[in-house]
């Protein structure tokens, strides 16, 4: 039996000459998500801003 | 009509020139350490370890500084996150010297940093370098998996909160704090918009006047 197919999506895990299952370090699949993340900031923060400066004052 | 002339007392200190160059050492490190891991992860082939493993020798020296600094000789408690802090931005409240956005930023960026670094230095023992021998079996192979686990999730969440850091502090409102951030200073009225004078003044020696539990 492999390793979990979602542990793979989170961390590389390789087996060693023994069939050994190593801990080899995190996905670099979560590169892009990291990235995406900050766009996702940016843009939500774009749009909040926006919708604060529509908004009329009290 | 002209407009009104700024005096010398119109402005106020906010980074001292020490901390402004250990900020922008920092974010050389910081963008040369992540340009050099994930360029060629996305397929720009170069040899990456050098420079990586030197910006990291100068990051950790950068790091130690600002936590010895900080620590010691500073007041820590000005950066510390408290709960009056999140009452203050709900309520619509001036902050002392450093806003809430300002010291959430620090605590994310500053614990994956120093993640990264502590990490970073314990892999330094597996690169071969002209001062001193690799060392691979330090750690138990399954540590080696726990280290490299850290070091990479805390890189990705470098890499999250360096792109929203750089926007926010491109955003124009915002724009004083990196003008501060350069010169060392904002107007009176720049830090009036943010920060109440009476729990920030500005001025070195007393600042910031934060009455914390």
């Amino acid at each position: 039996m492999g390793p979990d197919p979602i542990l793979m999506e989170i961390f590389r895990i390789t087996r060693n000459a023994w069939g050994q299952e190593t801990l080899e370090g995190i996905s670099w699949d979560l590169l892009p998500i990291a990235a995406a993340l900050g766009v996702a900031i940016i843009i939500g923060h774009l749009a909040w801003r926006a919708l604060r400066r529509k908004r009329p004052r009290p | 009509m002209n407009p009104p002339v700024q005096t010398a007392s119109d402005r106020i200190t906010r980074h001292a020139p020490i901390d402004r160059i250990f900020h922008w050492l920092t974010a050389i490190a910081v963008l040369l350490l992540m340009g050099s891991a994930f360029l060629p992860i996305v397929g720009w082939k170069f040899s990456w370890v050098p420079l990586h493993w030197i910006t990291g020798l100068v990051l950790t020296v950068a790091v130690l500084f600002h936590f010895v600094r900080s620590t010691i000789f500073r007041r820590l408690r000005c950066m510390v996150v408290w709960p009056r802090d999140f009452g203050d931005a709900l309520k619509g409240r001036l902050a002392a010297k450093y806003t809430l956005a300002q010291k959430l930023m620090h605590a994310g960026l500053g614990t994956a940093v120093t993640v990264a670094t502590v990490t970073g230095v314990i892999m330094l023992a597996k690169v071969d370098t002209p001062l001193w021998t690799r060392n691979p079996y330090l750690l138990e192979a399954s540590t080696w998996g726990v280290v490299y686990v850290l070091h990479g999730a805390s890189a990705l969440v470098c890499l999250t909160l360096t792109m929203a850091h750089i926007y926010f502090s491109l955003l124009p409102e915002k724009r004083a704090y990196l003008r501060a951030m350069i010169g060392g200073q904002m107007s009176r009225a720049e830090a009036a918009e943010f920060h109440d004078p009476k729990r920030w003044s500005g001025q070195r020696k007393d600042d910031p006047h934060e009455n914390h539990p």
